[in-house]
């Protein structure tokens, strides 16, 4: 992770952006060149790697576990709810600056924002909408699990007692520009990997209740909502221009960063912007405009591959065939 | 506490392997665009990724040495690595008891006099632990040393041996680690043959020590060939590319 530029390289960049050509030969709404793969860790319940072709490794894992609910002890919210519980860590193989505590202040950042956009349901909106029955069923279960997508209730396993936690953990292994979208790729992919136990309950009377996870590798649930689960697209603001997918050098060059999470339907789910340059209030319309068409078809586009690759895994094991994961070997 | 039968009444283990018998080792470098040097390796299914900084200047001051090199070795354990998640903290005792394993392991090995008044670091991330963390480690760093260019004096070659119920075995995976099996973990170096890292967990009778001892040699011997293939074949690799 340079964080040094010349003034030659800045200009550079700089002109380039404002002719349309970066450095790399791209242009300005281009992505690199992604690897994505699933199913990498088999020690997880889901697994996924991202690689963008200038550097970025992202791996990340979601293990499902087995933990109390968690009551909101103010509005008593929660009794009925799965949980989700993200974390970042930056490996110093990524970067010299990451050694020792060096990653805390990013690994934190990318953490919170991470909780915000998948973790943060509401269950208003739920309610409301499960009251007013004649809405199709799609949008009802779209606005039943706000802005995070998955459906927490069904994670719920006794409620007021046990829930199923999703341990969302990214690691990032390499640096080359673009962590938030590698990570939210990775992310989804990951999520899509992800098979959860069926779990039977049982009534023994008087409020007791007591389960059982029934141990069958072949007869797991998916997680549900996970197709509307948002992605997010980083623009960043190089002159009087935008550009998506930024590399290192380019990352040094810009004034303002901003993180726009959009669901496949085009709903907006978060917004973040960083850095200290300002963003006329135009350009952040026409940004956000962007960064939501961009975002709905790079959705479309990750969710063929995950597809591809999980329907050729299936077919694999049906065949009585090894699936062999490439995982580092892929470059 | 019910007993795993480790070894079969054919003398298979567990995992079906012989013996004297490692299990499968992949392995490639250069995987990372950052860091100067990177080795990832697959040890069966612990899965380890090394990188390797400098020589470079030292971040500390007081720490320089003026006429060699200090080597620091940080080791970081995926909280998704084990079969329970479980985070760690950059201070947990047994990372850093395993970090000062690794570096008294190279400082004899690299020619550190080469790069005085500078900083070489290694860093190790276990992805994926399935036993044998530490050999896997250690022959991860190896590579990723040798990616990096430095100057070194041979191969580490790291392998652990055990006694599993009653015979001595190489390669122990995470089940025969996890019940009271006595461990060796021995690191070799091949062209001279001598011993930088010895550590033993649990305990073992000194009669069955030699037996051990030396098949965990025979098992460094075929990690070496195994490394000096990946190593050289990238080195051919590259070549072929730089002579288009």
């Amino acid at each position: 992770m340079p964080s040094l530029i010349s003034p030659a390289e800045r200009d550079y960049i700089l002109k380039g952006v404002e002719c349309n050509i970066r450095a790399d030969g791209r242009q300005r709404p281009d992505y690199r060149e992604v690897i994505l793969e699933t199913g990498v860790v088999s020690q997880t319940s889901g697994s996924a790697r991202v690689r963008i072709a200038g550097g970025t490794d992202v791996l990340v894992s979601v293990k499902a576990e087995i933990g109390p609910v968690q009551v909101d002890p103010e509005t008593g919210d929660g009794a009925d709810k799965g949980q989700i519980i993200c974390s970042v860590e930056c490996a110093p193989s990524a970067s010299q600056q990451f050694e020792g505590r060096g990653a805390d202040d990013l690994n934190n950042e990318i953490t919170q924002m991470m909780s915000r956009i998948l973790c943060n349901n509401t269950t208003s909106s739920y309610t409301s909408t499960a009251a007013s029955t004649t809405g199709s069923s799609t949008t009802a279960s779209r606005q039943s699990s706000g802005p995070g997508g998955i459906n927490l209730q069904k994670l719920c396993i006794i409620p007021g007692q046990q829930c199923w936690i999703l341990y969302i953990d990214a690691l990032i292994l390499d640096y080359g520009g673009n962590l938030m979208d590698a990570i939210f790729m990775g992310t989804r992919a990951a999520i899509f990997d992800t098979r959860i136990p069926k779990t039977e309950v049982q009534d023994l009377g008087d409020g007791q209740f007591e389960f059982e996870v029934l141990d069958d590798a072949e007869d797991t649930d998916p997680v549900e909502g996970r197709e509307d689960m948002p992605i997010c697209i980083t623009l960043n603001k190089i002159g009087a221009c935008h550009i998506v997918d930024a590399s290192p050098l380019e990352e040094l060059c810009t004034e303002a960063r901003l993180v726009v999470a959009v669901n496949r339907s085009g709903q907006l789910c978060g917004l973040q912007k960083g850095q200290e340059g300002g963003i006329e209030p135009s350009l952040l319309l026409e940004m956000i405009q962007f960064g939501k068409t961009m975002g709905q078809t790079l959705i479309k586009q990750l969710d063929t591959k995950i597809k591809a690759e999980a329907d050729a895994d299936l077919a694999k094991r049906q065949r009585g065939e090894p699936v062999h994961k490439l995982g580092f070997f892929a470059q | 506490m019910s007993r795993v039968e480790l070894l079969s009444p054919e003398g298979l283990r567990i995992d079906g392997r012989r013996p004297a018998e490692l299990r499968k080792i992949t392995s490639t470098t250069a995987v990372l665009s950052q860091a100067d040097g990177s080795a990832y390796l697959e040890h069966g299914n612990t899965k380890v990724l090394a990188a390797v900084y400098g020589p470079r200047e030292a971040r500390h001051r007081a720490l320089v040495l003026h006429d060699r090199a200090i080597i620091n070795v940080e080791f970081n354990v995926a909280p998704f690595s084990t079969g329970e998640r479980r985070r760690r903290t950059k201070n947990d005792k047994r990372l850093l008891e395993m970090a000062s394993f690794v570096k008294q392991t190279f400082e004899p090995v690299v020619v550190t006099t080469l790069y005085a008044r500078s900083q070489i670091d290694i860093y190790l991330q276990i992805i994926q632990h399935d036993g044998g963390t530490l050999q896997a480690c250690i022959n991860a760093a190896t590579m990723a040393l040798i990616d990096a260019g430095i100057a070194m004096t041979d191969y580490v070659c790291a392998c652990t041996a055990g006694w599993v119920e009653r015979e001595a075995a190489i390669d122990l995976n995470h089940i025969e680690e996890s019940s009271d099996t006595s461990e060796v973990t021995v690191a070799m170096l091949p062209k001279s043959g001598k011993i930088t890292l010895m550590q033993m967990e649990s305990r073992l009778h000194v009669d069955k020590l030699e037996e051990v001892l030396s098949l965990a040699g025979e098992g460094c011997k075929q990690m070496h060939v195994v490394m000096d293939k990946t190593i050289r074949d990238r080195a051919e690799d590259l070549a072929a590319k730089m002579a288009v």
